[in-house]
């Protein structure tokens, strides 16, 4: 950690606004980034960063400096944004159950196509696919794929975020792969036989 | 290899190549205000949580038997030590008298 960063982060622990305001600022984008990365979903990523944030305000005594700032506030994120994945397959569960029962409702039980708006045009149509196919691979692996490609983050920083080796991070982003070939050659052959 | 394959395979390099060259995606405009206003919601809201948790009958009730207990076994834990006190004061007391009386048996028995 800089000393800038360390200053800012005492006048953070000291409940200055200015401080969090340029936290807000220079962080916005990486927690928002990662978060619609897991949650894929331009509302809900939304409001997961604004909850990455009051909880940073509530909770900033609790860093110690051990880490850098930007792995404390991945760390944060990450929990955030999978607490809320769950809270909504949860609620799918429970529709699900509602629908079983009568009332009907189409929408909550179809994955919804996500477009991420930083994806190159001629890109948007595979990386959508891809998106589909990363909410059927394991909650670790998904998170190693998506820090190493949406945030362009090495395996280094990776498993220091995920409180992990170097290796352990390598065998998941390869997992992540040969999984993702297999889900993507299931789609792609169901698609070339219709 | 078929020719059928062959497109299913570039197929799927493809999609997993499709995140090359990603741009990082921004929130929308004035994030601080809405956290500002979420964080100032959240204080707000968590002083009436207390206030109701307080209020509900079944804590309150809790809240009291609680508040009895403690005392009637401070005032229980108290008389009893007392108890004690007392009981260990006049063992003392006793044990003194013996110690007295039979040093006066000793200091007749000398006098003859």
């Amino acid at each position: 950690m800089n000393q800038a960063e360390a200053a800012l982060i005492i006048q953070l622990q000291l409940g200055t606004a200015q401080a969090f305001k340029t936290v807000v600022e220079k962080y916005q984008d990486m927690v928002y980034n990662t978060t619609l990365g897991i949650v894929q979903n331009e509302m809900d990523a939304e409001d997961v960063t604004q909850d990455v944030f009051v909880q940073v305000y509530q909770s900033i005594n609790e860093f110690k400096g051990n880490a850098k700032f930007s792995t404390w506030l991945y760390r944060i994120t990450i929990t955030k944004a999978l607490d809320h994945e769950r809270r909504k397959k949860r609620k799918k569960r429970f529709s699900l159950v509602h629908n079983f029962f009568g009332t009907r409702n189409e929408e909550s039980n179809h994955p919804i196509e996500f477009n991420h708006p930083g994806i190159l045009l001629d890109n948007k149509e595979n990386a959508s696919e891809l998106f589909k196919a990363l909410q059927l691979i394991p909650e670790k692996q998904r998170i190693a794929f998506t820090l190493n490609k949406i945030e362009g983050l090495n395996n280094y920083e990776i498993a220091e975020i995920m409180n992990t080796t170097f290796y352990a991070v390598e065998s998941l982003v390869a997992r992540a792969k040969i999984n993702l070939k297999e889900k993507l050659k299931n789609y792609y052959i169901n698609l070339s036989t219709k | 290899m078929t020719e059928l394959d062959k497109k299913i395979v570039q197929q799927i390099e493809d999609t997993l190549n499709s995140f090359e060259n990603i741009q990082r995606a921004s929130p929308k405009p004035y994030l601080l205000t809405r956290i500002t206003a979420k964080i100032n919601n959240k204080t707000k809201n968590s002083w009436e949580a207390i206030a109701y948790f307080i209020s509900r009958p079944a804590v309150m009730v809790l809240g009291l038997s609680l508040l009895i207990t403690v005392n009637l076994s401070v005032i229980l834990i108290n008389n009893a030590s007392k108890n004690k006190v007392i009981e260990r004061s006049i063992s003392n007391i006793s044990e003194e008298e013996e110690y007295t009386s039979s040093f006066v048996t000793f200091e007749t028995n000398e006098t003859p």
